[in-house]
């Protein structure tokens, strides 16, 4: 008894992983000759005792007991190999050893053909172990040397053509980064007379000189090429495209995780090679994610996206090492790791599962659970909320704007959203196919279920250690949070009907809403009012579809309540991770839509990149303070110009401003119909609320200068401009409105950039009013959809008679944008002119003007083509748009006439809000409103234009009971000197304003579109030519090794000796 | 050409940075710390005269054991690489008797000089081995020097006879049982003695004999056994496989 | 004499070694055919395990075994360094490995593909 109680003692501890893992490996042979089933059961008992022997003792560790050292031998090292088991040892080998256990779950089938596959694969999983255990320098080589050799076989055993030539080239090119390495020991030997790496360590004034110096380059070399370098990685990607998925990934996450572990405890000989290993880091990092941008083989893909993130790895953990911030390890490496670790596995085994050599081919008959894993995964490598790669990716940021090192910043975020483009790439294509993708066949059903269950684990391990990493940073509180539950549980529910699911959501939104934000106060609790009820509102109409809209109940949940987030955040963090929340949730909403795919991959590029312009914006911030309260913004002294531009923006892009708005009008148009509405009405003020969080904290500072908040301005009246300009010319009912949109939202932004009281009261007067007849807009376009099943505008007309309470609801919301008296755009207009004629921006004034104006010529269209007109004989029979579409719009009309009668009923709480931030200088005389250039008394024009309309009206009503009317036929129109050459040139509204166009149509030729894709263009192109070093012949990747080594010898002063 | 100019460019540089080296290097007077340590203590603490079997086998015995493995996973690689199609796998036995045949006819015979020297030499040389594995406490040699010994009998054989048969089934035993009783004994030295492959959880006997040292003549038995079979077995994969080649089509 | 006192024997032993390495690597990257890569890198591997041995050497030292030959009160003066041995035995052995496997990489590729020549193993890249 005591003897066993003894031995299991011994197994429990660390040392026991590698007793075990040996010992079964060489057990193995006999168990598989005897039975197969046998040696497979000792093989996954072993990989699940070595996890679990790492989770206890890592878990003894986080509570308390101190870092377990392994002696061996019975002498004290350093004569002896002493084995350390710590914190980050802990981490990254229960990390290991759990994917390697999920990862031989997937590769069962092809491992349980041969005993030594087996075998290969527990010892390969033992040397990881090994390589992030020891202390001893020279057993640290045997262990890479165990887990080489182990690869290298499991590599042989793949089924693809090419992975022996592959196979090769790896040989080769890790054969000599080991003799590197080899010679590095034996030199570092020679001058410390020690092999024990704390030993080294501490008596490290003893390498020194040309030895010491390529001694040390030796090891680093070796383990840097072992991460796969740019450009000294041709073999790696070689083998990650021909491996099979089992080894690839294990490749990809384990064996790179020990050595980038050993790479960390030599790193306190490599003090003066810091900056080379972050330079290597970051450069592999940014142009392996450009080279990624062209790749269109799954797996090879992957790999370069494989050695991209361990490029991030090695850049954070030298640059973590050079601003002694050895504190924040466990948490950004820690997380880099484990997020690196899990969804890279994962989407290597999904590859292997779904099978297809390109990522073009996801766009049929792939799974529905494969997609939704495929993009659960995505999320968490993009680094977006809540997965550890998000934290990690932030606290990395945080932490290198508290030392400055800003270019460090711009290159992991220009990195990251590289990386981003093309991993949604292939998102997108695999989602393009959802709406004919069935189900899982019940008899398939076990069976995948069974392949797909590791990669469901990897998953869920993603979402448990994001919420543990939330935590550990004290933003873990049940408020952050409430979105993504509240969003699973409605995905819990996602399979009933459609309309079943509407309530439910309503009543989830409207309850955490108002958790969320009823201690709101000020300006956000106006916002509150907006988004959540707002958002309430326009969802209602969500079930006028008769479907059962998989995906987008959830979606919408989780949309909803992080805005509701994001209103209450105190901190960037809070903000950061919300405003992410709500880019996802939105950009996964956009793709619901019929055509809304490739839009929405344009959306969310736009969004993350406005997403890490608000990230640049804080970090500069918190550089300059070192807090991460949104209140101390304006604290950051010099640097308030600088955040306050990077923020603007980031929520300009966000916006659609000028210039960056090109996936505005794709991700609009080709949305679901009724989630255009949510988006336009509901989602763009987000950006408008970030505006003002900035104008708040930082525009309104004396310091700042009028500079940004002059250019803020020509941007919103630029876009509002191009925007209306744009609209004119559509074709496509969306698109119109979408522009429209856009030019709305340019006014508000000029609103905010005045900086003055008036200013801001207009702005936000026009954000309310927007929301009221965009989502009236937006709503009865659906409904307009839903019964013609047109979006061109020429195809539709005389609608007057089927639609009567459409057609009245679009026109009181276009009244209410044109800004003609008596409804509640005048009242905006009014203040905005007034507020920027204050400011003397006379310029921009015109161009409101002007813009304006030209809003005319498309609402008109939109009212013309679309409800007047002669009936297209096919319409003669659609009725009026369902119940549940106009109910909304009716509240809506309602508020627009409220707001437009009583304006002082809006504009005083807004005026009380802003008033913290600029003393109010509204001065009302009973109901009106006093400013510098007159004076607006809208219960008074109210009236007035009733009473103008209402006698004409009676009058052409009398008289058209007497007068004979002569009914015009369809097309009977007569054309003068022009020839119709299509069909649809014989319609008056094809083409409404082509004679506009003669005149100021070169104003409006798409070159931002041009540029933008010029600059995809260059991109690709820089990746294709930074990619000519892999011509595939495994000498030339050899030699790269060998020229590492030298040019970081003579980097590093070799030129000097 | 260009090419090469470039390779040769940069071994040239390479040649620069070791010229380095050696002109920096002074050949040691005195022995390393590590190197006194072992010399000073290793006698009496292990119990091996042969200091370098007892820094192999005990002050460095975590590398043996990965050497080990090395060795072992590196076996299992080149059977894995060099399979047969699994369709034959399946019909081993059967197979067997088919492939001896193909043998005779895809090779030569060796001379009948080798014949018989390979008669007359194998045992010797595999006793020869056993002698060197047993001794390595005493005398330079060790069990994998030993097994290579052993091996280099199997390689002999195999050039005289390259018909005769090597049993898989007694190389699967003998390399899995010796190893995996190394770890144990490995263990034996955590629970009976002061950490993982201690030797001295067995006596130390009379310095300078066969049997002393503790355990690592046993160690180094397995260690021993271990490497000549599995050094047999990678030299069989490759004359199989070869064999294979013109009847077998992967 | 005096020149090979002034040129100590490890140093020979050390260039040589360094030496087989550029040579080593030299195949390895000029050599088209596999198996003479291989040999490069057998060739390299020899390299290393001589700068390792001539690392351990002290002058005027014999085999580190403590027996009738070498007393031991003074062996600590008389014998070599016992620990690069160690290390180049297990080297070599791993070297052994890699060679292993490299050879058998070669077999497999030269009967699925039918050559030896690293310049037509190149279907892979990008």
């Amino acid at each position: 008894m005591v003897v066993t109680n003894t031995i299991i003692d011994v197994l429990l501890q660390p040392l026991g992983i590698y007793v075990l893992a040996l010992g079964a490996g060489f057990l193995i042979p006999l168990f598989y000759r005897v039975r197969r089933g046998s040696g497979v059961l000792v093989f996954f008992a072993a990989l699940a005792a070595m996890a679990v022997i790492a989770g206890l003792n890592l878990l003894a560790i986080i509570n308390g007991a101190p870092a377990i050292d392994i002696e061996t031998a019975g002498i004290k090292p350093p004569f002896s190999i002493n084995l350390r088991f710590g914190l980050l040892e802990g981490g990254f080998v229960l990390a290991v050893n759990t994917v390697a256990l999920l990862g031989a779950w997937h590769y069962l089938p092809r491992l349980k053909q041969q005993a030594a596959s087996l075998l290969l694969y527990l010892i390969l999983v033992m040397g990881i172990n090994g390589m992030v255990m020891t202390r001893d320098l020279f057993n640290l080589f045997i262990f890479i040397e165990i887990t080489s050799i182990a690869t290298y076989a499991l590599i042989g055993m793949g089924r693809s053509d090419n992975v022996l030539a592959a196979g090769f080239k790896y040989v080769m090119a890790t054969s000599i980064a080991s003799a590197f390495f080899l010679l590095g020991t034996i030199f570092l030997y020679y001058q410390t007379g020690t092999l024990n790496i704390d030993d080294i360590i501490m008596n490290r004034d003893l390498i020194e000189g040309p030895i010491g110096l390529i001694a040390t380059l030796f090891l680093l070399t070796s383990l840097l090429v072992e991460l796969k370098p740019y450009p000294a990685n041709g073999w790696g990607l070689d083998v990650y495209e021909t491996a099979d998925s089992g080894i690839a990934s294990l490749i990809s996450v384990g064996v790179s995780a020990g050595v980038f572990f050993a790479l960390y405890k030599l790193l306190p000989l490599m003090d003066n090679y810091l900056t080379s290993i972050a330079l290597i880091g970051g450069l592999t990092f940014l142009i392996s994610n450009l080279i990624g941008l062209k790749q269109e083989n799954t797996k090879r893909l992957l790999g370069y996206s494989s050695i991209g993130q361990m490029g991030l790895l090695t850049l954070a953990v030298a640059l973590l090492k050079q601003t002694d911030a050895d504190a924040h390890l466990p948490l950004i490496v820690g997380g880099l790791f484990v997020n690196h670790l899990f969804a890279k596995a994962g989407l290597f085994w999904l590859a292997g599962i779904v099978n297809r050599k390109c990522i073009g081919e996801w766009s049929s008959g792939v799974k529905r659970s494969e997609v939704l894993l495929l993009g659960v995964l995505i999320t968490a490598l993009v680094g977006l909320p809540p997965f550890p790669g998000f934290w990690a990716k932030w606290e990395l940021v945080m932490l290198l704007a508290g030392n400055e090192l800003f270019g460090w910043i711009a290159l992991i975020l220009i990195g990251s959203l590289l990386e981003a483009a093309y991993l949604f790439r292939w998102f997108s294509y695999a989602r393009q196919q959802d709406s004919e993708q069935p189900d899982d066949a019940p008899a398939e059903a076990s069976f995948s279920f069974m392949q797909i269950m590791p990669v469901t684990i990897a998953a869920l391990l993603l979402f448990i250690t994001g919420y543990g990493m939330a935590k550990t940073m004290h933003v873990a509180s049940p408020e952050v949070f409430l979105p993504l539950v509240a969003g699973f549980a409605m995905w819990l529910i996602d399979r009933s009907h459609g309309r079943l699911k509407n309530l439910p959501m309503l009543a989830a939104v409207a309850v955490g809403g108002y958790l969320l934000t009823n201690d709101l106060e000020g300006i956000n609790r106006l916002f509150s009012y907006l988004l959540v009820g707002g958002g309430i509102l326009v969802s209602i109409a969500a079930m006028y579809r008769n479907d059962n809209r998989r995906g987008f109940y959830p979606l919408l949940t989780v949309l909803l309540l992080s805005l509701a987030t994001l209103l209450r955040a105190q901190t960037s963090l809070e903000f950061f991770f919300s405003w992410e929340l709500m880019t996802l949730s939105s950009y996964l909403l956009v793709t619901l839509g019929r055509n809304g795919v490739k839009p929405a991959l344009t959306y969310l590029l736009f969004s993350l990149a406005s997403a890490y312009f608000i990230l640049a914006g804080f970090s500069v911030a918190y550089g300059a303070t070192g807090s991460l309260l949104l209140a101390d913004l304006g604290n950051s002294g010099d640097s308030v110009a600088i955040i306050f531009s990077l923020l603007a923006a980031g929520f300009i892009i966000k916006m659609g401003g000028f210039g960056v708005h090109i996936w505005l009008p794709g991700a609009y148009a080709e949305s679901d119909d009724d989630f255009t509405a949510i988006l336009s009405a509901v989602v763009s003020k987000a950006g408008i609320f970030g505006l003002f969080i900035i104008a708040a904290h930082l525009g309104v500072r004396s310091d700042i200068g009028l500079d940004p908040g002059y250019v803020l301005g020509w941007i919103g009246i630029l876009t509002a401009t191009f925007g209306a300009l744009m609209a004119v010319f559509q074709e496509d009912i969306k698109r119109l409105v979408a522009y429209s949109s856009m030019g709305q939202l340019g006014y508000i932004v000029t609103g905010m950039a005045l900086m003055s009281h008036l200013g801001w009261v207009s702005a936000m007067y026009i954000t309310v009013n927007h929301f009221l007849f965009k989502g009236i807009l937006f709503l009865s376009i659906a409904g307009v959809i839903l019964r013609t099943n047109e979006r061109l505008m020429y195809k539709m007309g005389g609608l007057i008679k089927n639609m009567p309470f459409t057609f009245t609801f679009v026109m009181i919301a276009i009244i209410a944008m044109s800004g003609v008296p008596p409804l509640s755009g005048y009242g905006g207009k009014w203040m905005l002119f007034n507020a920027l004629m204050e400011k003397q921006w006379y310029w921009i004034t015109a161009f409101a003007f002007f813009s304006s104006a030209v809003a005319f010529l498309y609402m008109f269209r939109l009212l013309q083509t679309v409800f007047l007109g002669q009936r297209k004989l096919e319409h003669a029979e659609i009725r009026e748009a369902p119940m549940i579409l106009l109910l909304p719009q009716m509240v809506m009309i309602v508020g627009i006439m409220v707001i437009s009668a009583y304006p002082k009923l809006l504009i005083d709480p807004l005026s009380a809000a802003i008033d913290p931030w600029i003393a109010n200088t509204l001065v009302w005389q009973g109901t009106a409103l006093h400013a510098h250039f007159g004076h607006w008394n809208a219960p008074m024009i109210m009236a007035v234009v009733a009473g103008v309309f209402m006698i004409p009206l009676i009058l052409l009503s009398l008289f058209a009971l007497s007068m004979k009317i002569q009914k015009v036929e369809q097309f009977n129109i007569v054309y003068a000197a022009e020839r119709p050459r299509r069909p649809e040139e014989t319609h008056f509204a094809y083409k409404f304003f082509a004679h506009y166009d003669r005149a100021i149509g070169f104003t409006v030729r798409p070159r931002a579109t041009a540029f933008w894709n010029s600059v995809v263009e260059w991109s690709h192109s820089a990746g294709a030519s930074l990619r000519i070093f892999y011509n595939g012949n495994g000498q030339t990747y050899a030699l790269f090794v060998i020229m590492y080594f030298v040019g970081l010898f003579l980097f590093n002063g070799g030129l000097a000796l | 050409m260009i090419k090469r100019l470039f390779i040769f460019m940069i071994l040239a540089l390479m040649a620069v940075i070791f010229f380095n080296l050696a002109s920096n290097y002074t050949e040691n007077t005195s022995l390393s710390k590590l190197g006194h340590y072992y010399v000073e203590k290793g006698p009496l603490e292990i119990g091996a005269p042969n200091l370098v079997t007892a820094v192999v086998v005990t002050y460095r015995g975590l590398d043996t054991l990965g050497e080990v493995t090395v060795l072992f996973i590196s076996a299992a690689g080149v059977g894995l690489l060099l399979r047969r199609s699994r369709r034959k796998q399946d019909i081993d036995s059967q197979d067997r008797d088919n492939r001896a045949e193909e043998s005779k006819n895809s090779h030569k015979p060796a001379s009948e000089i080798v014949e018989t020297a390979t008669e007359l030499l194998l045992p010797m040389i595999i006793l020869f081995g056993i002698y060197v594995f047993m001794n390595g406490h005493l005398s330079p040699g060790g069990g994998f020097q030993g097994g290579a010994i052993i091996a280099s009998g199997t390689m002999f054989l195999l050039l005289a006879l390259p018909e005769s048969h090597i049993s898989r089934l007694m190389i699967a035993i003998t390399e899995s049982l010796s190893g995996f009783s190394y770890v144990v004994v490995g263990v034996l030295g955590v629970i009976m003695a002061g950490g993982f492959l201690d030797n001295r959880f067995m006596d130390l006997g009379t310095y300078g004999e066969l049997f002393s040292a503790g355990a690592i003549p046993l160690i180094y038995t397995f260690v021993g056994l271990k490497v000549g079979f599995e050094l047999s077995a990678v030299l069989d994969r490759f004359r199989q496989y070869d064999q294979n080649e013109d009847t077998d089509s992967v | 004499m005096n020149m090979l006192t002034d040129f100590p024997i490890s140093l020979i032993v050390l260039c040589s070694g360094l030496c087989l390495i550029l040579l080593g690597l030299w195949g390895m990257l000029t050599q088209r055919n596999l198996i003479r890569i291989i040999i490069g890198f057998s060739l390299m591997d020899t390299g290393i395990h001589m700068v390792m041995v001539s690392i351990g050497y002290v002058t005027g030292g014999t085999a580190p075994i403590i027996n009738d030959a070498v007393a031991m009160n003074e062996a600590v003066n008389r014998v070599v360094d016992p620990v690069p041995s160690a290390l180049v035995l297990t080297a070599i052995v791993i070297g052994l490995g890699v060679t292993a496997v490299m050879l058998s990489f070669a077999v497999r590729i030269h009967k699925t593909r039918k050559t030896l020549m690293i310049d037509k193993l190149t279907e892979s890249k990008w």
